[in-house]
């Protein structure tokens, strides 16, 4: 902590807001502000998105003059949120405003304000509904699945063992693996004359499988996948929980005769909770984002089956072109996010707390 | 605890590993962590292996011949060939068809030139950022914390559907200078989580201390603060790159056809006319994974922060 | 020259106030000892001497220049931290060359001074090691090194031997007063160990809740405490205080009701001008003696609990009515749990002090 230096701010706030000096950040925020709305409002995009990077740049240069020295923090952390706002916060905030509109990419045509009725439209499609119905059954039976098989996991590598260490990583390569090379790998097992699935069923059946061809045989394909590819992050949670139980409680628990049953409820579920409670939501919100996985391994087929919520919206806007409806659809795909990522991080703030580093 | 020795082992020495190094390693004695002999690592290996199979598969089929490689009941046991990959990178190939371009060359050099240079990017802006996040608290610093990491939480396909324009509009779709910066944004929140929760672990004592000593912030964070998160720092860069390595929604709508990353030309060569040759598909693959394979056994101590971005450290 | 003053020293931290109104002056060559119990703003002083804290209220003045607004950096201190705060990346060479950073010497001069401070404190064979391959007691040392590798203002130690264990203690307490009377310095250190402060410093200051409650030599401190606390705070076992009423003096001696016994006790000549009422009375357990025959002048008592500490002997005697006394005596006084005890003390070891806890003397 090094102490800065206040010097008392006398001078009356419009003063200082147009005062036409280097570090004057307020007058400028004022200036970038109004001046980007105008130009979004009345020049062709092209002109005004650099436009606005110049005035974001002015801001930006106001920031850093009033900042030098002064608030050192805040210097530092500029660069990282201007370029985060500009390619990030502010596209959203500009799809935002577009799903108020009718607007679509690929016509010249302007957007014209429609008010709610994108956000109808969504809501009222039975096949949204149908898709959200398929990504939440997808979700359940994926997270349900890796939960399970993350913790026996997680079981077997609670103890040391000699090879643990390589062992440990065989099973932790999946999830380092892209959603590409998996979605590739499967395409390959699944498929119904020389995958190995096929064969290994034909040993008991004498015909191919062709299991892609169903709704839940496809299904149960994605969710293999994305399972197989997911189970290790879990295991990887639970484990950090097992491996941070005292050794001295199972002492203390096996002097005082307690075993088995009671000393996994008593002594190791309170240390692993926290950490599946974090697994499961940090995996629900990934799962719910599913899209490269289907993209690749059934394209949301047979028919609709599989297509999940994240693909609707590629489609909607890439495929239909109806721009400013998906983004109305993407925000609410969005919002249902916001609250997950929100919830898990209150937990892991929660769990640091309770254990604050040694 | 305390010896006056002054020539300590240098065993012991070694033994006594920072407290950082210490704190995040998975396996060890550290506690609670019982003793299993032999025939855990029977079970386990069984399980390991079985696990480990569809990989094992791929890179199996990468050397087998075309034939093999479809053949029906699958071979466990063949005569290897290096046939495929030399294929994916020779200008053409010709084995019983027309000789056709894979253009894998490009891709992979796309995908490696892409993610350095945006992970060196975001590093750079990242780790500055981290360092003022850490020690130099603004008002509502965790109000930004959040929305910095909810930016990379969100949902490729909500983010990418007005960069897509943008990038169209301004021209940037297709180039270099546009996925690099696009990936730039999508490491960024990546880099500063990471590089948080490192240096939240340093002794702020001794910056102080440097700081007595004479010490301006600049040199402080250049000679005290860096040197003691180069492991953060080197983790952080490897995360990145294969975040980046496997990132497919992105550059499949935003690269052009000479900014083609590696997934996403892969992707499209799935049930097309590489697409039924397994055996080069699965070369491209092997030569895709195993740097990420090396790199999970480099990085294992700190895989648990990586995957969660920082927020859980142990 | 170099010496330290604070001029009515403030600290707030939002609504708490850790150091209220604190006014200190160490001179040249002299060594000052903060001590208190913990959370009692002696560690926040020296932070905001250091200028890694500022001042809300006061003024920081070090070598004579009013340093309030000065970056630590700027200030030309050194600082030996309770964790030693080596930099890990750096080998302990290095880390004691840390600081000649800024004074721009040449390479020659720098690592002479390195060789004289690393012989000084046996750092010679660790030299090239870093700072998590070698021992808590070099740690220190290394840490004690890269300060007075400097000629600066003055030091500053952050309860510099909290984490060595008994034996280390002492010798670094000789090994550090030996290296800082070579100095002459003005030095401040931060303990809550009064056996430290008591064999290290010229003065004490002892704090109680950002303030200091007296500033004295460690003689005036034991013997001549000014307030109820530091009283009790100094001195192992803690002193007797008893709670009393003051009914008057008779001469010598001043009347007192303890637990609703008369006694007397000879006491200050100051004491008489102290009006009727409620006081504490504090008698150090070694000033207690056991007087063969009960009489108005002495405590009357029943061992309860012996225990022995080699050369001597405590007993945890108890009155009459109830209150607890503990007596220390030579090993040959045999006393036995149970016995009745009539103990005597003089003047000089008896302590009055008002309602307001200030001690009575001339």
């Amino acid at each position: 902590m090094t102490t800065t230096t206040d010097v008392p701010q006398t001078v009356p706030f419009f003063q200082r807001v147009i005062a036409p000096r280097w570090d004057n950040w307020q007058g400028a925020l004022i200036v970038f502000v109004a001046g980007m709305a105008l130009a979004i409002a009345s020049l062709p995009p092209q002109v005004s998105f650099w436009a606005s990077s110049a005035l974001a740049a002015l801001f930006a240069v106001t920031l850093i003059a009033n900042a030098w020295g002064k608030y050192i923090g805040g210097l530092l952390v500029t660069p990282a949120l201007a370029l985060l706002f500009l390619m990030n916060v502010f596209p959203l905030v500009w799809s935002f405003g577009l799903s108020f509109f009718s607007y679509k990419a690929n016509r010249a045509r302007a957007p014209t304000w429609v008010g709610l009725d994108n956000y109808a439209k969504v809501l009222s499609d039975p096949d949204v509904w149908d898709r959200l119905h398929n990504t939440i059954t997808l979700v359940i039976m994926t997270v349900s699945l890796q939960m399970v098989v993350g913790f026996l996991l997680a079981l077997l590598f609670s103890k040391q063992f000699p090879l643990r260490r390589y062992l440990l990583i065989l099973v932790l390569t999946p999830m380092m693996l892209s959603f590409v090379a998996v979605g590739a790998f499967f395409r390959y097992y699944y498929d119904p004359t020389f995958g190995l699935l096929s064969q290994a069923v034909r040993v008991f059946t004498g015909q191919p499988f062709i299991l892609m061809n169903s709704v839940w045989g496809s299904r149960i394909g994605i969710v293999f996948a994305d399972a197989w590819m997911w189970s290790p992050f879990v295991m990887l949670l639970v484990l950090a929980g097992l491996v941070s139980v005292p050794k001295y409680l199972y002492e203390a628990a096996a002097i005082d005769r307690v075993s088995g049953w009671r000393q996994f409820w008593s002594i190791t579920f309170p240390y692993i909770r926290g950490l599946m409670l974090l697994a499961l939501l940090f995996r629900t919100i990934e799962a719910f984002k599913l899209f490269d996985l289907v993209f690749l391994l059934t394209n949301g087929g047979p028919g609709t089956a599989t297509e999940t919520i994240a693909l609707r919206v590629y489609r909607i806007a890439f495929e239909n072109n109806k721009t400013s409806e998906s983004t109305a659809l993407a925000y609410i795909l969005l919002f249902t996010v916001i609250v997950l990522t929100n919830l898990y991080l209150y937990f892991a703030n929660e769990r640091a707390r309770e254990a604050p580093a040694s | 605890m305390t010896d006056m020795t002054v020539n300590a082992p240098a065993g012991s020495a070694r033994a006594a590993r920072t407290p950082l190094a210490r704190r995040i390693r998975l396996g060890g004695s550290v506690s609670g962590v019982g003793e299993a002999g032999w025939g855990r690592t029977i079970g386990a290996a069984i399980v390991s292996l079985i696990y480990f199979f569809p990989v094992f598969w791929i890179i199996l089929t990468a050397f087998k011949t075309y034939e093999d490689a479809l053949a029906v009941p699958a071979k466990f046991f063949f005569t290897p060939t290096l046939e495929n990959f030399a294929q994916v990178f020779s200008r053409a190939y010709s084995a019983g068809g027309p000789a056709v371009n894979t253009g894998f060359t490009l891709y992979f050099f796309n995908s490696l030139f892409i993610s350095g240079v945006s992970v060196l990017l975001a590093l750079a802006i990242g780790t500055l950022a981290a360092f003022g996040f850490s020690r130099y608290p603004l008002k509502g610093n965790d109000t930004y914390l959040f929305m910095i990491l909810t930016t990379r939480m969100l949902p490729g396909i909500v983010v990418i559907i007005p960069i897509f324009i943008m990038f169209r509009v301004t021209g940037l779709a297709g180039t270099y200078a546009g996925i690099i910066a696009l990936y730039t944004v999508f490491n960024l929140p990546f880099a500063i989580w990471m590089m948080k929760s490192f240096f939240d672990e340093l002794s702020p004592d001794v910056e102080d201390a440097a700081r007595i000593d004479g010490s301006s912030d600049v040199r402080v964070f250049f000679k005290i603060c860096l040197p003691q998160v180069w492991a953060g720092l080197a983790a952080t860069a490897v995360f990145g790159l294969i975040l980046t390595w496997n990132e497919f929604l992105f550059a499949l709508l935003l690269s052009g056809v000479e900014t083609r990353t590696v997934p996403v030309a892969m992707s499209q060569t799935i049930g097309g006319d590489i697409g039924v040759r397994w055996g080069l598909l699965a070369a491209i693959e092997t030569l895709f994974l195993i740097p990420v394979i090396i790199v999970t056994f480099a990085l294992q101590n700190q895989l648990l922060r990586g995957v969660t971005f920082g927020t859980i450290k142990r | 020259m170099s010496t330290i003053e604070l001029k009515g020293v403030t600290k707030h931290f939002g609504g708490f106030t850790a150091v209220k109104n604190v006014s200190l002056g160490v001179s040249a060559g002299e060594v000052v000892c903060l001590l208190g119990p913990s959370g009692c703003g002696k560690t926040t002083t020296l932070r905001i001497i250091a200028g890694l804290e500022r001042a809300s209220a006061g003024d920081v003045v070090i070598a004579g220049k009013r340093m309030n607004d000065l970056r630590p950096d700027q200030r030309d201190i050194a600082m030996v931290f309770q964790f030693y705060a080596l930099y890990p990346a750096l080998t302990v060479r290095e880390n004691i060359m840390f600081p000649l950073h800024v004074e721009g010497l040449d390479a020659q001069t720098g690592s002479d001074r390195v060789a004289r401070v690393a012989r000084m404190l046996q750092l010679e064979p660790v030299l090239n090691r870093l700072p998590n391959h070698i021992s808590e007691g070099e740690k220190q040392r290394v840490a004690v090194a890269r300060a007075v590798v400097r000629d600066p203002n003055c030091f500053l130690f952050d309860e510099p031997l909290s984490r060595l264990d008994i034996e280390l203690r002492q010798t670094m307490r000789g090994q550090i007063k030996s290296v800082l009377t070579g100095l002459s310095k003005a030095t401040v250190i931060v303990t809550h160990d009064q056996l430290e402060a008591l064999t290290m410093a010229d003065r004490i200051a002892i704090m109680r809740d950002g303030v200091i409650e007296q500033i004295a030599s460690p003689h005036e401190v034991f013997a001549r405490p000014t307030t109820l606390f530091v009283a009790s705070f100094i001195g192992t076992p803690q002193m007797n205080l008893l709670p009393a009423q003051f009914d008057g003096v008779e001469g010598p001696h001043g009347r007192f009701t303890v637990d609703g016994q008369p006694i007397r006790l000879p006491v200050d000549p100051a004491v008489k001008k102290l009006a009727k009422g409620q006081v504490t009375i504090g008698i150090r357990p070694r000033a207690l003696i056991p007087d063969g025959a009960g009489s108005a002048d002495t405590i009357a008592g029943r061992a309860e609990l012996i225990e022995p500490m080699g050369a001597e002997t405590l007993i945890h005697a108890r009155t009459p009515l109830g209150s607890d006394l503990r007596v220390v005596v030579p090993r040959e006084i045999k006393v036995k749990s149970g016995d009745a005890l009539s103990l005597r003390t003089d003047a000089r070891e008896t302590h009055v002090f008002d309602s307001s806890g200030k001690a009575v003397r001339t």
